[in-house]
């Protein structure tokens, strides 16, 4: 070619460039890439006396034949188009002296921008601020970095960074300045994509409350400000049953929903706050897809199953096609209801604890492997934030488990403690009661003149017997007698217990309701016991309807107990009452010996079972009795 | 006529049995504690025996079981306070056991009953 030493410099320059830019294609401009440009760039000069102005280098020998000038300045432009950055030339006033290709297509520029202002064609705000590239270099400072969005020729958004290159003539006078425009979207993709990552990961780990979090990882992936699939469901491998479940999902159940939902929120989550904000109120979703996906389970041995063996490799599976992908079982696809999916591992602590599966049912998009590679790594993050989710969970329902076996144990001291106080008490009162009882028993045979002796006598006798039933309350609480258990059928003994009560009931006016399943199987209990409870809890219900009212007695079977459920319509029992009418001792009752519930506790924890009550305003109190079946 | 061996410490409580189970038309014989029960078991051997169980000297149990040791067909009717002692297979040698109340018409149902067993068994 040319074998002119400047030249040649000139065009090594040149290539110089052109390769570094290429080795720094798609990185931001940062500080040390913009010093080697420089660098290269010294040496540089600008030939703007020509109307086809152009990069040369500081010319010794001017005198080059025209025709040799313009053929070498055709070449360097050919190259410094290939090289895929925009380049101009400014001279003082900013006004473009030359320009190549590639920047008048991204600019989308019609006309020669050669005599325009730079900012004119860059709409650019920073002229005559401290952050102008060129401004900075003509300044003798050092050029600022800027970036701005534009639109190029083929309507595609770009986000570009500028760095201005001051070019020194022979007299080591600044008189004009080299632009470069370098495209940074994809680095600035990236970068906005880690910094999402980097967000939601932090949403992550301040959730620790499972079901919430399972859903804010799944609102990520559906929604449109973070990853934008249509529809995305999380499954999480149960070890104790060695099964991969579908734990839930989000996202519309049918198109109709879609586009409904689309158009009521396509602004409602627009940003991360919003998103996390919103996930407070719609945190139960009960939606179609969900209990469809709660219902998917599958064998860990199972893998056939996709979800399963992408569980087991650890690694993200794109299904395309999945009618002639073998490795979608019939099944899976007709759940799925798609073609083309995607399922990422969710991996903590090097472990499979998880799988999520996601598409783009409604759209369909095709899914790139490039938003699976950014699924991977937010799934990794959700994968460490669940699992720490279910230790914190663990964790809590140990220590609820050790708080309520402490109020166990407490109770039951204090249980102890009042009982042998009490029998001892119970048992030193009986016998002079028993004498005095006995003697008025005995003097009422006796005919008296004066008629009052006779009342007075029956007043002692009568005082005499309401001792005695206290006492043989507290004696019967003070001894847990051993429990005879036989096979029963409840509803017999609830049967029995209210023939015993009829007439009680009807002296005070009480409509008797019974609703017993016919399923009730036979357990095994002390019917004896259980009919003193049943004793216990219908006379406290009829007690608390002193003007009659219903009373309804409901006895259901569940897989593991039964349950018996006794309501009164009368006055419901304060909040702060409600916890202590199992203590012993407690009554509201002007004639109550505060036994008969906690009795009737103990009796029903004996048999491993428990008593609940709930008492709402105008609703009166249902007491729940559980009995465990086995 | 019937005769019965009361056994009980408490003096009061003692002589409201007597009265009342004289009114029966019952011969009463009392101890006030088991020893003085092997005693009078020794002197005259009674139709019955109720008796109480929280005694000083002797306890009811054990003396309960030194007269039934040499007198296998004297009913005996326990009578106590305490109702935890029906758990005790000691107790479980008695004829009856009655937790005591002012209402003495269990125990003299229980009497009755005892000593209609008796004599059909005899």
């Amino acid at each position: 070619m040319n074998n002119d030493p400047s030249a040649f410099n000139s065009n090594t320059k040149i290539y110089k460039l052109s390769g570094l830019l290429n080795e720094y294609r798609g990185m931001p401009l940062d500080e040390d890439l913009s010093k080697k440009i420089e660098d290269i760039c010294i040496g540089l000069d600008a030939d703007f006396t020509e109307r086809d102005a152009g990069i040369t280098i500081m010319a010794e020998n001017t005198e080059q034949p025209e025709e040799r000038r313009k053929l070498e300045r055709r070449n360097k432009d050919k190259i410094i188009d290939v090289i895929g950055i925009g380049l101009c030339l400014l001279d003082k006033d900013l006004k473009i002296t030359w320009a190549n290709q590639t920047l008048c297509e991204w600019l989308n520029l019609n006309d020669s921008p050669v005599g325009k202002y730079c900012h004119d064609i860059y709409h650019c705000d920073e002229i005559g601020t401290g952050v102008c590239p060129a401004g900075n270099v003509f300044n003798g400072n050092v050029s600022s970095i800027i970036e701005t969005w534009i639109e190029s020729k083929d309507r595609k958004k770009m986000c570009v960074q500028h760095v201005a290159m001051p070019i020194i003539n022979k007299s080591e006078n600044v008189n004009n300045a080299l632009l470069l425009t370098i495209d940074a979207t994809e680095s600035e993709k990236t970068l906005n994509k880690l910094l999402l990552l980097q967000r939601l990961g932090e949403a992550m780990q301040d959730t620790l409350q499972l079901d919430k979090l399972l859903h804010l990882i799944l609102t990520c992936v559906t929604s449109g400000y973070a990853f934008g699939f249509n529809r995305a469901r999380l499954f999480l491998i149960n070890k104790e049953h060695d099964v991969l479940n579908g734990m839930l999902a989000v996202g519309p159940s049918s198109p109709e929903e879609a586009n409904r939902i689309w158009q009521e929120m396509s602004s409602k989550y627009s940003s991360l706050k919003d998103l996390l904000e919103g996930l407070g109120h719609s945190h139960n979703i009960d939606t179609l897809l969900n209990t469809m996906t709660k219902l998917m389970v599958y064998s860990l041995s199972d893998t056939r199953e996709i979800v399963i063996s992408c569980a087991k490799e650890k690694t993200p599976i794109i299904i395309k096609d999945a009618v002639n992908d073998t490795r979608v079982t019939e099944e899976f696809r007709k759940a799925l209801g798609v073609d083309e999916f995607v399922c990422v591992p969710l991996i903590a602590k090097n472990d499979s604890i998880g799988v999520i599966v996601a598409d783009n049912a409604y759209t369909g998009e095709p899914i790139s492997e490039d938003r699976v590679n950014t699924l991977t790594m937010f799934a990794n993050q959700a994968a460490l934030a669940i699992d720490n989710a279910e230790i914190y969970k663990r964790l809590e329902d140990k220590i609820n488990q050790l708080t309520e076996t402490q109020e166990r144990l407490i109770r039951s001291e204090k249980l102890a403690a009042i009982g042998s106080m009490s029998s001892y008490v119970a048992h030193e009162i009986r016998n002079p009661l028993v004498t005095i009882g006995g003697f008025a028993k005995s003097l009422s045979r006796f005919n008296f003149t004066d008629s009052k002796i006779k009342t007075n006598i029956d007043i002692i006798i009568e005082e005499v017997n309401r001792l005695e039933k206290i006492l043989n309350n507290i004696t019967d609480f003070a001894k847990p007698s051993t429990l005879e258990k036989v096979d029963a059928q409840i509803c017999e003994v609830m049967e029995n217990t209210c023939i015993l009560m009829e007439n009680y009931f009807q002296e005070k006016h009480i409509k008797l309701h019974k609703d017993f399943a016919t399923d009730v199987p036979v357990v095994s209990v002390d019917p004896a016991q259980i009919r003193q409870v049943f004793l216990n809890i219908l006379m406290n219900a009829v007690e608390a309807m002193p003007d009659g009212g219903d009373l309804n007695i409901k006895i259901m079977s569940a897989t593991d107990s039964i349950e018996i459920d006794i309501t009164n319509s009368g006055k419901s029992i304060p909040q702060d009452l409600l916890q202590r009418i199992f203590d012993p001792f407690f009554t509201t009752k002007q004639k109550g010996t505060g036994v008969g519930l906690p009795v009737s506790l103990q009796i029903i924890e004996y048999h491993g079972g428990s008593i609940d009550v709930k008492s709402r305003h105008g609703e009166g109190t249902t007491m729940s009795i559980t009995l465990p079946i086995r | 006529m019937t005769t019965i061996l009361l056994v009980e410490d408490d003096k009061n409580q003692r002589l409201l049995y007597e009265q009342e189970l004289r009114h029966e038309g019952y011969e009463i014989v009392t101890a006030t504690n088991g020893k003085e029960a092997l005693e009078k078991v020794q002197e005259q051997l009674p139709d019955l025996i109720i008796m109480d169980i929280n005694m000083p000297k002797m306890d009811g149990i054990e003396a309960m079981g030194k007269i039934l040791c040499k007198n296998k067909k004297v009913p005996v009717i326990i009578n106590t306070a305490y109702s935890n002692y029906k758990d005790s297979f000691m107790s479980w040698a008695a004829d009856a056991y009655i937790v005591k109340s002012s209402n003495l018409s269990e125990l003299k149902d229980k009497i009755k009953e005892v000593l209609a067993n008796k004599a059909m068994n005899s």
